[in-house]
């Protein structure tokens, strides 16, 4: 019985923790390239689920590229520390908020549904400044 | 403070300020272009909204000022061509009141298994839509059934389940534009989109 009770609770717990759900998934990465959750570290490694929170750092010759649930997309560049400070989304009206930050490196970025869905719903800070996310295309840098 | 302390200061007004930034806005990729504001820099609030395309533009400043890119650096050009390919969809129709797929969609799922085949990290969002018969709610319902149904569907034709999510976007996405309350079969369809 006890035994039947606890992956329910589980299943429970993960449902009202949306913050742990799937938002983006890796689709390629080279060179040294990894996530970093928490205190940890995993290789991003093609098919690897992003949580929000999570960070994509990559060494002298890495790079990622990731799709996010909103159709936004990534690709990160060598020498960069970037995370996914806070993103929500609504799938079925397909609105929500995202909030990326780019610490050092390089990001390109094709937009989604979530920087349509309202003014600014989509940011990306950077050391010295703030972005509203109107669309589409774009790079960031942030160099020493 | 030490005069060595007092220098950086003087050079870099902390750690921000010695990093450089710069925004490199570029044409869509369907043709046409976006625009990106910048709301702050250093602390400040900012007004300025960037809407040239193929521009650069050094954040940090008070007033950014976009000017012309030029040629794209190589780092640049790599980092773009780095960027995934686009989400395909795939439209299914079934037969009215069922989960039987119309014979002119049979075809769609072996293009839908062969997309899903070529994409590394693949992920497959099942999308179902309704006509605008009912309230928001009975269709938002209704479409998230549908799409339940057909990830079923899908997952017993040997797409893995571990892929696929499904998502109900009710009567908010019609294919054929009605009024309230119309009866359309084109709007009454599944979007499989392989990411």
């Amino acid at each position: 019985m006890i035994g039947r009770l606890i992956p329910v609770a589980a299943l429970a717990l993960l449902a009202v923790s949306p913050a742990r759900a799937e938002i983006a998934r890796i689709k390629s990465s080279t060179g040294v390239a990894a996530i970093e959750r928490g205190a940890g570290r995993l290789p991003a490694a093609p098919g690897l689920q992003l949580l929000a929170g999570d960070r994509l750092v990559t060494g002298k010759n890495g790079r990622i590229s990731l799709a996010f649930i909103d159709n936004t997309r990534f690709s990160v560049g060598p020498n960069s520390r970037i995370s996914v400070r806070d993103f929500v989304y609504d799938r079925t009206r397909q609105r929500g908020k995202f909030l990326t930050q780019v610490d050092r490196g390089s990001l390109a970025i094709v937009s989604g549904h979530i920087a349509k869905s309202d003014r600014d719903a989509m940011k990306v800070r950077t050391p010295n400044s703030l972005l509203g996310v109107r669309g589409t295309r774009f790079i960031v840098e942030v160099s020493k | 403070m030490t005069p060595v302390r007092l220098a950086a200061a003087g050079l870099c007004l902390g750690l921000a300020a010695c990093q450089h930034s710069q925004l490199l806005l570029l044409p869509d990729e369907g043709g046409g272009h976006g625009a990106v504001a910048v709301l702050e820099a250093n602390g400040k609030p900012v007004e300025a909204v960037v809407s040239q395309p193929d521009s650069r533009t050094r954040l940090g400043d008070a007033s950014p000022t976009p000017r012309p890119a030029g040629v794209l650096k190589g780092d640049e050009v790599a980092l773009l061509s780095g960027m995934p390919p686009p989400s395909k969809s795939f439209t299914l129709y079934f037969i009215e009141g069922t989960t039987d797929l119309t014979p002119e969609s049979r075809p769609v799922l072996d293009e839908l298994r062969a997309e899903i085949g070529r994409r590394p990290g693949v992920d497959v969002e099942v999308t179902g839509h309704t006509d605008t018969v009912g309230s928001t709610e009975d269709n938002d319902r209704l479409s998230q059934r549908r799409a339940e149904q057909i990830l079923d569907l899908l997952a017993t034709v040997g797409i893995d389940r571990n892929l696929m999510t499904a998502v109900g976007r009710g009567e908010r996405d019609l294919r054929e534009p009605t009024l309230d309350n119309v009866e359309n079969g084109f709007n009454r369809r599944v979007e499989v989109l392989v990411r």
